[in-house]
């Protein structure tokens, strides 16, 4: 299945990337931000707060985005 | 019904401006191609000149024409990134009114306060008292100008205002470590800022510079945590708590402990700038305990100046007088004071 895919952390790409059926959440975020806490994320499905053993469908929009991003002063 | 419309409308505005910035990127390009050319004509200009020079052994010419040709080589490398920059940059798909409706109705879930102003054509969100490692910063108002996302590759089109404003002490500015004058440092954040605009995800846009403004990166900040309250020495700017700064009474300013000094003769706190040197003692003292002797017209502390005279012109005084020098308790060595003789007042001894 193709799940739409924001990445907020670095690029901001927004791609659609193919997953397996059953799919969690918490499994996609692992794969995809490996040795990342999900804690330190804000992730969204659809627009919408889910909890971590959420399935995913095909045609999903997940979004993820750090709640720490360091800035700079130039 | 009618906020839904409220929505609508700001969607369309939204989209109005994401179309000027696609229509801007290709123009930014232009403009970085053109630079390009610019760049090569000058370098080939530059070669042709390295020629003529190397042909009649001018070398002080070919040094020159090497040094401007490093130029254009630096401005080749800019300009060719940032082209590459605008071409490799996601063709997003315009956003469509109602994916940017959709956007809206997340903002007002994610966030609790959200202004949409129709006369600055701005899109607000207000965000949670902010408080980094335990320096209260107050909440922020993050203002999209709408009318500036089409010139997102030139100028920021948004500002981070601080509501509550609890700013650095060396500038009114800073409101926060990587905010000044109402603009934030993006950090990290710049690339995901970038393409969050261009594909109008405008809810990921207000999260991500909230991310950063709740973030302190202690390696690149426009003024430290650490040196966040306290004073700043009116001299040389170091930050100094309220336990190590002292105040001059002189000029009405405050200062570190290595730019003010005390009063030898009153204990008054005087800054280095306000506080004097005595020329007989050279001990510093405030403007209040330094007076002028007559005779020579140099500045003495009161310490130091009996009868209003410095001890070099009452000894000289009483000399005139008859007196002879051994009645004085003071030696020679004594009594010269530490001063440069050239600046020395000439005495006319009298036979």
């Amino acid at each position: 299945m193709k799940i739409l895919f924001i990445d907020n952390d670095g690029g901001g790409f927004a791609d659609y990337v193919e997953s397996v059926q059953g799919t969690t959440v918490e499994k996609f975020f692992n794969e995809k931000m490996p040795g990342r806490k999900p804690e330190d994320y804000l992730i969204r499905v659809n627009r919408q707060p889910v909890p971590k053993d959420y399935v995913l469908h095909d045609g999903d929009r997940i979004t993820i985005t750090p709640v720490k991003i360091e800035g700079a002063k130039s | 019904m009618d906020e839904k419309k409220k929505l609508i409308k700001i969607a369309n505005g939204v989209q109005d401006a994401l179309a000027r910035l696609q229509e801007k990127r290709w123009l930014e390009l232009l403009s970085c191609l053109s630079s390009l050319t610019n760049v090569f004509q000058e370098m080939a200009s530059q070669a042709r000149k390295l020629g003529i020079s190397l042909t009649h052994c001018w070398l002080a010419a070919a040094q020159g024409s090497s040094t401007s040709i490093n130029r254009s080589l630096d401005d080749l490398q800019y300009w060719m990134q940032r082209a590459k920059q605008l071409i490799e940059a996601p063709n997003a798909e315009l956003a469509k009114p109602s994916f940017l409706v959709e956007e809206l109705e997340q903002l007002q879930q994610e966030f609790e306060s959200i202004d949409f102003d129709k006369a600055e054509n701005t899109i607000s969100v207000i965000t949670e008292p902010i408080t980094l490692e335990e320096v209260y910063l107050g909440p922020f108002k993050i203002q999209l100008k709408i009318d500036k996302l089409g010139d997102l590759y030139t100028n920021c089109p948004y500002h981070c205002i601080a509501l509550d404003p609890h700013p650095a002490a060396t500038s009114e500015d800073v409101t926060h470590p990587h905010v000044s004058n109402d603009r934030l440092c993006e950090g990290e954040g710049n690339s995901a800022i970038r393409a969050a605009l261009e594909q109008g995800r405008l809810c990921d846009f207000f999260t991500i510079v909230r991310s950063i403004l709740n973030t302190y990166s202690p390696d690149s900040p426009y003024v430290r945590l650490d040196e966040w309250d306290g004073t700043a020495c009116y001299d040389c700017g170091r930050v100094v708590d309220n336990e190590n700064s002292y105040y001059c009474s002189f000029c009405d300013q405050t200062f570190c402990e290595e730019c003010s000094t005390c009063c030898r003769s009153c204990n008054e706190t005087v800054c280095n700038s306000c506080s004097q040197l005595c020329a007989y003692c050279e001990e510093s003292v405030c403007p209040n305990c330094i007076k002028e002797c007559p005779e020579c017209k140099r500045l003495y502390c009161s310490s130091c100046l009996e009868e209003d005279l410095c001890p070099n012109c009452k000894e000289e005084l009483e000399n005139e007088n008859g007196e002879h020098p051994s009645q004085n308790a003071r030696t020679d060595k004594d009594r010269i004071p530490r001063q440069p003789e050239t600046t020395q007042p000439e005495i006319q001894h009298s036979s």
